[in-house]
């Protein structure tokens, strides 16, 4: 770190080097993307940059060329914020049930989390064929609802058991003690407390839903969600409307991320957790 | 540290509902095949000051949650005044639980968890700051009102955690270890202020604890429990100097426990044969041991005499030869270790002027001796766990 310490390692440079390359291989593309949308309106798919316009990001929206984005997006951010909601609301009080051991509790645990190893490809197709058995139709607030679900809520109770092995109990029997009802003890003591954690569970919940491709791929019914809708662009569209699509869905993501690490931190700024 | 009161009195604000006088009648707790409490029963004055201490396992904490009312007795009652209160919620019981570790809110500032209650009970924000402030002056914590608790030492999270308890106007205050998260400089002042405060307030406390000095110092009645019974409920100085069981001596510590068998009885004494041909004589108290029975007795630490040996000759009644292991000064007495006699410790406790008249070092051939007054008869131990060992022998700290 100073002189003091003396040279650095070889390996030190040789670790640094490995990770400069793993950072450009990450956000690379992903720069060269958000350079190319806002390509001129004669520019191509490729470098070089032919003026600077915000010509692609209007042609998303004119469904005439670029296939239904509009409509995409107006399915797969309600969808996400059922996912989000519905995801809370279970894996959190599915894991106030788990601090109590019940009969058949680990059965019920290895069951949930099972769907995080089937693979999501599988798991769609197989939600296809039971709906189709059923004669059911497959939408996208039905059965790819349904799909998501079977990835974030694994995810969401996996948080939660976290969150929640780390409550002492003792909490809420202060609370109690206190004189507050069930009820109360809840709104005003464990839920405040385990804020956070809801919404990092939250946080999941919206991210994999929305860009979530192999569990909607079958599943969604005659009209696509985003990802899915992307994936057919990339097949007949080329035109730099596509990297304005990816710009746009990145900026979406980021700022679910940050408004959920950024209100976090706030809590627990005003927690003031220096112990 | 509790200054006079002032023109708003705080004290005013606690005004305890009906008796605290708690009574238990064969509390049992069985969690599975163990017996956590095995049928006990005690009798709590009201506005007195109890501490229950024994061994991390025997119990204690388990009867302080059931008075709470966190814990279903397995059987058995307990009542608070006339209330017989299992079944009811703590809140109605009129108790109020310090937790080991305070568990104070930790998204709530010091105003609005000591507030909690009140906020619980539906007043409005303003009756409550007033309370929340006279509860605050109680414990001196005015200034920190709108600190959040993890920005409190551990010192000032108990007296919120005091607060808070107080601010229900409970008859009965439940403190489960409550010093022993604090340092030792803090744990002695709070020990003096949990006093103050109890007989301030006038309602019971009930202190659960596995340290002797903090048993001794606070209360009006030391419960000692042994695998969930009560080995000896009494006062600080009958548990001290008049154990009655073996355990209890053992475990209070201040006795040397020495084992013989009963060879005759006269009119007010039992004649043993101890150790290497010792005799004692040991004043009867209430029990009546047949002759040839083993017994156990207890010599206080403090009142044996401890003399180089000056040559040899027939030992004397109520008297020991041994060998000085250690000297430790202790401030302002020496604690003299003897190598073990007939596998027991034996300590003496000396004042300074009394060791400096007839001073020892280790390696030193000694003879202890006493008087009748020193010793008395154990009962044996009920529990067939003889094994476990003192927490402490200590008398200093």
């Amino acid at each position: 770190m100073t002189k003091a310490h003396g040279r650095r390692p070889w390996t030190f440079y040789m670790l640094a080097a490995l990770f400069t390359l793993f950072v450009i291989f990450l956000y690379g593309p992903m720069i060269s993307i958000f350079v190319l949308s806002f390509q001129g309106p004669t520019g191509g798919l490729v470098f070089p940059l032919r003026g600077v316009s915000l010509t692609w990001f209007g042609a998303l929206f004119g469904q005439a060329r670029t296939g239904d984005i509009g409509g995409a997006f107006s399915r797969s951010l309600p969808l996400a914020l059922i996912v989000l909601l519905i995801t809370v609301l279970v894996s959190v009080t599915a894991g106030f049930a788990f601090r109590r051991r019940f009969v058949g509790s680990t059965a019920i645990f290895y069951a949930a989390i099972a769907s995080l190893i089937v693979p999501g490809l599988v798991l769609s197709i197989g939600i296809l064929v039971t709906f189709r058995f059923l004669d059911l139709p497959a939408r996208w607030y039905g059965s790819a609802l349904g799909a998501h679900l079977s990835w974030t809520l694994p995810f969401g109770l996996l948080i939660m058991f976290a969150v929640l092995g780390r409550l002492s109990p003792a909490y809420e029997e202060a609370a109690y003690d206190l004189g507050a009802s069930r009820w109360q003890a809840v709104r005003h003591v464990v839920v405040p407390i385990v804020f956070p954690g809801m919404i990092a569970v939250a946080l999941f919940g919206f991210t994999l839903s929305y860009d979530e491709f192999p569990r909607s791929w079958l599943t969604v019914g005659p009209r696509n969600t985003l990802p899915i809708e992307i994936w057919t662009m990339t097949t007949n569209v080329t035109s730099p409307a596509l990297y304005a699509l990816g710009t746009v869905t990145t900026a979406i993501s980021l700022t679910a991320i940050a408004l959920a690490i950024g209100s976090i931190a706030y809590i627990q700024r005003k927690r003031a957790m220096r112990l | 540290m509790l200054q006079p009161a002032s023109a708003t009195d705080p004290l005013k604000a606690v005004a305890p509902r009906g008796s605290g006088e708690i009574r238990l009648v064969n509390l049992t707790k069985s969690f599975g095949n163990l017996q956590a409490v095995k049928s006990i029963n005690l009798s709590v004055p009201h506005g007195s000051y109890c501490c229950m201490i024994g061994p991390s396992g025997c119990g204690k904490t388990t009867i302080l949650r059931m008075i709470a009312g966190h814990e279903t007795p397995t059987s058995g009652e307990v009542f608070i005044g006339d209330q017989m209160v299992v079944g009811q919620a703590p809140v109605q019981r009129g108790t109020a639980l310090m937790f080991q570790s305070y568990a104070l809110f930790p998204h709530l500032s010091v105003r609005d968890n000591v507030a909690f209650n009140l906020k619980m009970r539906g007043e409005a924000k303003a009756a409550r700051y007033a309370r929340v402030d006279e509860m605050l002056s109680l414990v001196h914590m005015t200034a920190f009102a709108d600190r959040m608790p993890a920005q409190l030492s551990g010192g000032q999270q108990q007296r919120v955690a005091l607060a808070r308890a107080l601010i229900t106007n409970p008859r009965v205050l439940l403190l489960d270890e409550p010093l022993s998260a604090l340092d030792e400089f803090l744990r002695l002042r709070m020990r003096g202020e949990l006093k103050r405060l109890q007989s301030r307030l006038g309602i019971t406390f009930v202190h659960v604890t596995h340290t002797q000095p903090e048993a001794i110092a606070l209360a009006d009645t030391v419960v000692v429990m042994n695998q969930g019974s009560i080995e000896q409920a009494a006062s600080p100085h009958d548990v001290y100097a008049n154990p009655r069981s073996t355990y209890v001596a053992r475990f209070m510590g201040g006795q040397n426990v020495l084992t013989g068998k009963l060879r005759a009885t006269d009119d007010d004494a039992a004649l043993v044969d101890g150790p290497g041909g010792a005799r004692f004589r040991v004043p009867l108290g209430g029990t009546r041991p047949g002759a040839g029975s083993s017994v156990n007795l207890a010599v206080r630490r403090d009142l044996i005499d401890l003399r180089r040996e000056q040559g040899a000759g027939d030992p004397k009644e109520n008297s020991l030869h041994g060998v000085v292991e250690t000297v430790e000064y202790q401030g302002i007495f020496f604690k003299v270790t003897l190598s073990r006699i007939a596998g027991e410790e034996f300590i003496v406790v000396e004042p300074e002027a009394a060791f400096f008249a007839h001073p020892v070092a280790p390696g030193d051939a000694v003879v202890v001796s006493w008087g009748d007054e020193s010793v008395r008869l154990l009962e044996p131990d009920r529990a067939a766990g003889d094994a476990i060992q003192p927490y402490a022998d200590d008398t200093s700290s």
